[in-house]
């Protein structure tokens, strides 16, 4: 009997564990086909998986608005929100598996590079096509920036639709530093440097011991393109990237006199002790530490929330955003954010339809998109007036939103929750000064060289300015270990 | 009564196949974790094969799967790379001093522990010593990069921003202006050395602590009785106790010795990168943001017989001086 126990026992072990690997290793996924047409027939997704990466957390409610949104639409909306710091090798991986999501929220690094390997589902006819009200309420000028031209004769095409404006970086002064030097805002170089140098005495002074004139959260933002979006006052007219010139032709920013230029101007601050001593290994938050402590005169930062977030949390602090110095031509927009849908998608007409363009509707879509559900993360009042809650996990915060950023939305709709003067006065300043970066180019060569170039690029640009290089080195030193890559990238462009 | 030799009794041992019907049950409760080890060691072992391939993003979305016409041109790249040369060379020697810092250390450290009377005191120290364990590389990187701060400002003047290290170096006239530690390339290696000791010593000698309370306190008395003193005891007892362990630890953690990536990751920066960038650093940077599938396999395959040779010339250097290793 006991025999017959232990037998029955382990063989009954031996096939859940068999058949519960078996059930682990199968297939579970299905109905993706790969690939769809670009037609405007669609029929209604009966569910759709997203990876989102910048809404708000699942404990401050996110899946409440996908709940509400399958209640408004009748669809499910999955969404998978992966750790930050680990999102897009989450995304990578994705697609190396053969298994991304039906719609992902991809950076401007990364779309073009997944646009390129035809990883993407082109959206051109679609957004031509659609008759959704956003197309009357948009900002165009957003959705050509996310344009792009694989190179397979195709031209211009639309891979990912923005989710937001695509921002960047102002530089933010501080009123009453600038007021005790008797200065107003600088608007050229001279200007600038200048205030930079009042800021200085600040610390020589006593009057604010350690003042640090300038600060930014590096040199060259060669995570993320456009590699110059800080600091634009000293790159002004160089281009530490490849760009296309007028005659059509490729050409190499970086080894251009332009860029010694610009390096010359940062070395030179830098020396002053101009430039916060840290700006090599800055990270966004330690800058804003520092701001927040009250010892930083100008910090160059995004444009928009920060505004009053950076005043707010700097006891005595009242900040101005300056508007770009006359030789930088202007600040840098970044290429927006896009919702791209994949190829791995079996109805992507739909999801465009019902998701993309459902989310930028001026009306309950975008509200919902923007500003969450109504009674968790907002609510109308008696008198009608509409206010945000706060948020579930930190009661002392207004929520900002779901999905969108209601400062950045690339719509023009009655958002019925007004936005703080000072963030829609600092992005009037930047819209009124910028440009937009164009898609970063993209080819197998780029791809091979890229990650290579990228170090000896921030090698040189750190160490000219530490004074570790002289200018002529910096550039000596770029010009003959890039060489090749250079070399390559370009014959590749233009041939 | 019969008298059984027992010296020349031999046992028959059943052939196999009788043996394994014998105990064909056990067989079969040993069948789920045979079909586990394939699965999740032996399957993903097949994706070497991509280290012998073109194999991009574009391959796998086109449908048209890895090229192996590539070869071993994956591996040539490698070797005629500066970037990965130089990466290869700095993990060589960022881990060979780690390792043998932390064996020194770890040992030496669980020693003084075990020199503790009190017991409240030895579990007060060995709390105090493990917590930096628990902290994440990210929160350990912005400790350090303040306590070493050299200030904000670049002309080394103003010198009431600069960390405490720095503070107390000027206090003591060791040096004259502020050293930006993370910055400098001669003093980034030996600082990530004692970041790396004050993260790990503490977890590190919890092996070695259970390996000396397995040492005979009969040991320690009779060294008492010969005039030992606590210095010799240490030497001639503790000490040779402890080498089956802190070999065996050495060669595990020799199989590790190319997978430095965090601690790395979150502490460098361009002023260092010909110093500190190593192969984790280096194949972050080529395949997850270039997405090249192939290269990094290669890197990774490289990676792994590199460790494994490692791991058996150590073992087998361990059993040519001692008599025994681990494998």
């Amino acid at each position: 009997m006991k025999k017959k126990l232990i037998r029955l026992t382990s063989m009954g072990l031996a096939a859940v564990m068999t058949f519960g690997l078996a059930a682990c290793t199968g297939n579970g996924g299905g109905g993706s086909n790969g690939g769809g047409s670009a037609s405007l027939e669609y029929s209604k997704p009966d569910s759709i998986k997203m990876t989102f990466d910048t809404c708000m957390t699942p404990e401050n409610g996110v899946n409440d608005v996908c709940a509400k949104y399958e209640e408004l639409t009748g669809i499910k909306l999955e969404l998978e929100k992966p750790d930050h710091a680990k999102y897009y090798e989450k995304i990578t991986l994705s697609f190396a598996s053969g298994n991304p999501s039906d719609v992902i929220e991809m950076g401007s690094t990364y779309y073009p590079e997944n646009a390129n390997n035809g990883a993407l589902w082109d959206m051109t006819d679609a957004w031509e096509n659609t008759t959704a009200h956003c197309k009357e309420i948009i900002d165009e000028s957003y959705v050509d920036a996310l344009k792009m031209d694989v190179r397979d004769g195709s031209g211009m095409r639309l891979y990912g639709f923005p989710t937001v404006a695509g921002n960047g970086t102002i530089t933010y002064v501080r009123e009453d530093w600038l007021k005790d030097a008797g200065m107003d805002l600088p608007t050229d170089y001279d200007g600038f440097i200048k205030m930079l140098r009042a800021f200085k005495e600040r610390g020589s002074n006593g009057k604010t011991p350690g003042a640090i004139p300038l600060t930014a959260a590096g040199l060259l933002n060669n995570g993320e393109t456009p590699y110059d979006i800080y600091l634009r006052e000293f790159y002004q007219d160089a281009i530490p990237d490849f760009y296309q010139k007028e005659d059509g032709t490729w050409a190499d920013g970086f080894s251009e006199p332009e860029m010694a230029a610009a390096l010359t101007r940062f070395r030179e601050a830098f020396a002053e002790g101009l430039i916060d001593g840290e700006v090599v290994t800055n990270k966004t938050s330690t800058c804003r530490d520092k701001f927040n402590s009250g010892l930083v005169g100008a910090f160059n930062y995004w444009a928009g929330m920060w505004d009053a977030k950076l005043e707010d949390n700097t006891p005595g602090a009242t900040l101005l955003p300056m508007p770009a110095i006359k030789e930088t031509g202007g600040y840098t927009e970044r290429v927006p954010t896009a919702l791209v849908i994949t190829n791995n998608c079996s109805n992507p007409v739909g999801v465009f339809e019902d998701l993309i363009m459902y989310s930028h509707d001026g009306g309950e879509g975008q509200m919902l998109f923007t500003r969450g559900v109504e009674g968790e993360h907002y609510e109308v009042k008696e008198d009608g007036t509409t206010v945000a809650l706060k948020y579930l996990e930190d009661p002392t915060k207004d929520v900002e939103k779901s999905f969108y950023a209601p400062e950045l939305s690339i719509t023009k709709w009655d958002d019925p929750i007004k936005l703080d003067p000072r963030v829609e006065n600092s992005l009037e300043v930047f819209r009124s000064n910028r440009k937009f970066a164009t898609v970063p180019v993209v080819s197998d060569v780029i791809s091979d060289s890229l990650a290579n170039l990228n170090v000896i690029k921030g090698e040189v640009c750190a160490n000219v300015i530490h004074g570790n290089l002289t200018v002529d080195e910096g550039m000596e030193k770029y010009n003959k270990e890039a060489a090749p890559y250079v070399e390559a990238i370009l014959a590749d462009l233009n041939g | 009564m019969a008298k059984v030799n027992v010296d020349t009794l031999v046992v028959k041992k059943p052939p196999l196949g009788v043996r394994m019907y014998k105990y064909r049950y056990f067989y079969l409760m040993a069948l789920p974790v045979v079909i586990l080890l394939l699965i999740f060691y032996y399957w993903p072992m097949l994706g070497i094969r991509y280290a012998f391939s073109t194999y991009k993003l574009k391959h796998i979305t086109s449908g048209q799967g890895p090229d192996y016409s590539t070869g071993i041109g994956n591996f040539q790249k490698l070797f005629t790379d500066r970037f990965f040369l130089d990466a290869f060379r700095n993990t060589v020697i960022l881990s060979f001093w780690n390792l043998v810092f932390a064996t020194v250390f770890t040992v030496i450290v669980a020693l003084l522990i075990n020199e503790i009377q009190a017991e409240w005191g030895k579990k007060f120290v060995q709390t105090v010593l493990y917590l930096p364990h628990f902290l994440s590389w990210v929160v350990v990187a912005s400790i350090f990069t303040l306590i070493l701060s050299a200030g904000s400002d670049a002309t080394g003047v103003d010198t009431s921003t600069v960390g405490f290290i720095n503070a107390v170096f000027l206090k003591l006239g060791i040096i004259s202006k502020p050293v930006s530690f993370l910055t400098e390339k001669s003093t980034w290696r030996p600082a990530w050395y004692i970041i790396q000791r004050w993260k790990e010593t503490g977890w590190g000698t919890i092996i070695y602590l259970a390996a000396l309370s397995g040492i005979s306190p009969d040991l320690y008395e009779a060294a008492e009785i010969d005039g030992a003193g606590r210095l010799k005891q240490t030497w001639y007892i503790t000490l040779p106790s402890l080498m089956n362990t802190i070999l065996i630890v050495f060669i595990l953690n020799l199989a590790k010795i190319l997978n430095v990536f965090e601690s790395v990751f979150v502490l460098y920066n361009e002023l260092v990168y010909s110093v500190s960038d190593v192969i984790q650093t280096y194949t972050y940077r080529k395949g997850i943001q270039g997405n090249d599938y192939g290269y990094s396999t290669a890197i990774g395959l490289f990676k792994s017989v590199i460790s494994l040779f490692l791991v058996t010339g150590a073992d087998y250097v361990a059993k040519r001086i001692r008599g025994y290793g681990i494998v």
